[in-house]
């Protein structure tokens, strides 16, 4: 029972054509569904599972290392160590408006690219920065070190007692 | 066509090198009109023109040469951008010392790399310089809107490959100006963190953001321009050669329907289809009748000998104000490479940003808009810019003022052109001088 694929194009009923139809735009989703299902998977490809720089979670050191009062700037780290009294926090010295590195001035943070100026807590005070710099979490390790956690940001005025 | 016949006809060993010579030069130097139309049709690097040009098109106060010119300095980039890669290393460690060695060890290092620095930016400045004579001659209109759109996407590749080479001489401006113009990328709404991201490669500009731009600077972007350059000269043909004003359009249509190769009008036109169709070899006598390709190409029908033939011969006309601009090109960018050299800083230094931490000139209008709102100036702004630029010729579609530079009829169109185009060049130029540390103002003198 195989018809005769030129009786039915000459003939053009409208069963087949309409089949033609079908499978014609079928093959059409199923190309442009591939090609659209290509581009994704290179774009997570392109995305990287692991990074090679700088890990977000690690040890600064012991409390004793951070005298009560201090504010000591990890530049490599980009974070701030502030110490008062018993409580250490770290804030982030990355600039919240293009990322260059701020620095630690008596009132505060100072952006060396843009001008912005941050006060002792990180909120801006002047210049183009849209908000205020980052708190971390900041945890204690069993073997005594201070971890900070860049992945996980807390809420500014958050302490560790120490 | 007589010279062919009659070398070809010689036999022996010394004719050998005239006939390799005649093989591969399918055409003596062409000495009638016949011979100009057929050397232009049958050179694979000069058959990209038309046998014929408009005297309109040919003039140079209209053009400037600067689509050309701006194809020449990408010429001069992709032969010296090769010639580094020999050398270079995309890698933080070893790309610092590797300019260094181009400075102190490589024969013509210090000398490519100032070619390749100083014709990129001549590059970005003669892309823009090409679009504003675009758009103050009208020559967006139809049916040349497609090729304005991109020419736009041109500009903007154009600044992206400079943007993605400035970091790997990975000295303290490369970083730095990387750091800001990535961050700012990352103001894009929803998907800014994650175009950043995918950017670097990581959170911050490292190894992985030198590799990723390593790659799209010489291979990525290269092939996407080259692509597009193509298009967009195939375009300019297909459309008729480049705009002109009305009457002169006539007058072209009488020579030559719309430019599109060689076509049965004018009597060497007609010889140069016949030796295309034909072959090189049996052209011995003329054909009665050939077939142009004027049937397939759009505007009005072909008026033979009605109008004056406002054309001439591509060869020599065109190609001589070619080589004319090839040679300023080359000229110009090898003598500002003797006399300046590429700027090189200190090597990365993560810790200590630059004050100020500038970008390429060309974002520093971006980076002094940012300077007032991060959002609106590095990423609102610009993309409302450059949807307008897009959306320019479907915009503005009235069919007036072609083809001449600063038309009546285009006066508000050219007015608010040139307040956006202005405005851009000011703000690069306060970031470029009047900014200091701490991007504070500062007086340049």
């Amino acid at each position: 029972m195989i018809r005769n694929p030129a009786k039915s194009t000459t003939e053009g009923a409208p069963a087949d054509v309409n089949r033609r139809r079908l499978l014609s735009s079928l093959s059409g989703v199923g190309l442009f569904g591939s090609a659209i299902i290509a581009v994704l998977s290179n774009l997570i490809f392109i995305k990287p599972r692991a990074t090679y720089g700088q890990p977000n979670r690690f040890a600064i050191g012991k409390p004793e290392d951070f005298p009560a009062g201090a504010r000591i700037s990890l530049d490599t780290r980009r974070v701030c160590v502030v110490r008062e009294g018993d409580k250490v926090a770290a804030i982030s010295t990355t600039c919240t408006h293009l990322g260059c590195i701020v620095s630690v001035a008596e009132t505060g943070f100072a952006c060396p690219c843009h001008g912005s100026h941050y006060d002792q807590d990180g909120y801006v005070t002047s210049g183009p920065a849209p908000r205020a710099l980052s708190w971390y979490q900041v945890t204690l390790a069993p073997n005594g070190d201070l971890v900070v956690d860049k992945d996980n940001e807390v809420e500014a005025g958050t302490y560790l007692k120490v | 066509m007589s010279t062919q016949t009659v070398i070809r006809s010689q036999k022996g060993w010394l004719a050998l090198p005239e006939n390799i010579w005649r093989s591969v030069f399918r055409n003596p130097l062409p000495s009638s009109d016949y011979g100009r139309s057929s050397t232009s049709f049958t050179n694979f690097f000069l058959h990209i023109h038309p046998v014929k040009v408009h005297r309109h098109s040919l003039k140079a106060t209209y053009t400037w040469g600067l689509g050309l010119m701006a194809s020449f300095l990408f010429l001069i980039l992709v032969v010296t951008g090769i010639l580094l890669m020999f050398y270079y290393v995309p890698s933080t460690t070893q790309a610092y010392d590797r300019m260094l060695d181009l400075r102190g060890t490589v024969a013509f290092g210090i000398f490519l790399r100032n070619m390749h620095r100083w014709a990129a930016h001549g590059m970005v400045a003669v892309v823009f310089l090409h679009m504003c004579r675009v758009f103050l001659t009208g020559a967006y209109k139809p049916p040349r809107e497609f090729n304005w759109v991109i020419g736009v996407l041109l500009f903007l590749v154009t600044l992206f490959l400079s943007f993605t080479g400035y970091l790997l001489p990975w000295d303290q401006l490369a970083f730095w100006a990387i750091t800001v113009g990535t961050s700012i990328a990352g103001y894009a709404p929803f998907i800014g963190k994650d175009i950043r991201f995918l950017l670097l490669g990581d959170s911050t500009v490292g190894q992985e953001a030198l590799l990723r731009f390593y790659v799209l600077h010489v291979a990525v972007l290269p092939v996407v321009l080259t692509l597009l350059v193509t298009i967009h000269f195939w375009r300019v043909r297909k459309d008729g050669g480049l705009a002109k004003p009305e009457e002169e359009e006539a007058g072209a249509e009488s020579a030559f329907g719309a430019q599109s190769g060689p076509v049965a009008v004018a009597a060497p036109m007609t010889m140069a289809v016949a030796a295309g169709a034909a072959g090189s070899a049996s052209t011995t006598a003329l054909p009665k009748r050939s077939f142009g390709i004027q049937g397939l190409v759009r505007g009005p029908l072909v008026k033979v000998g009605s109008l004056e033939d406002r054309t001439l011969f591509s060869w020599p006309n065109l190609f001589q104000a070619e080589l004319l601009v090839f040679v300023i090109s080359v000229a110009a960018i090898l003598v500002v490479s003797l006399f300046f050299n590429a700027p090189l800083e200190e090597p990365v230094n993560v810790m200590h940003p630059p004050n100020p931490a500038k970008a390429p000139w060309y974002f520093l209008g971006l980076q002094e808009q940012v300077s007032y709102s991060a959002f609106w100036g590095g990423v609102g702004v610009p993309t409302i810019e450059v949807l307008l630029l897009l959306l320019v010729p479907y915009i503005d579609r009235k069919q007036a003022g072609i083809g001449q530079w600063f038309a009546r009829e285009r006066l508000l169109a050219n007015t608010l052109f040139m307040t956006f185009a202005v405005i851009n060049v000011v703000l690069v130029v306060i970031g470029t001088f009047f900014r200091g540390a701490n991007w504070e103002f500062v007086s340049p003198w």
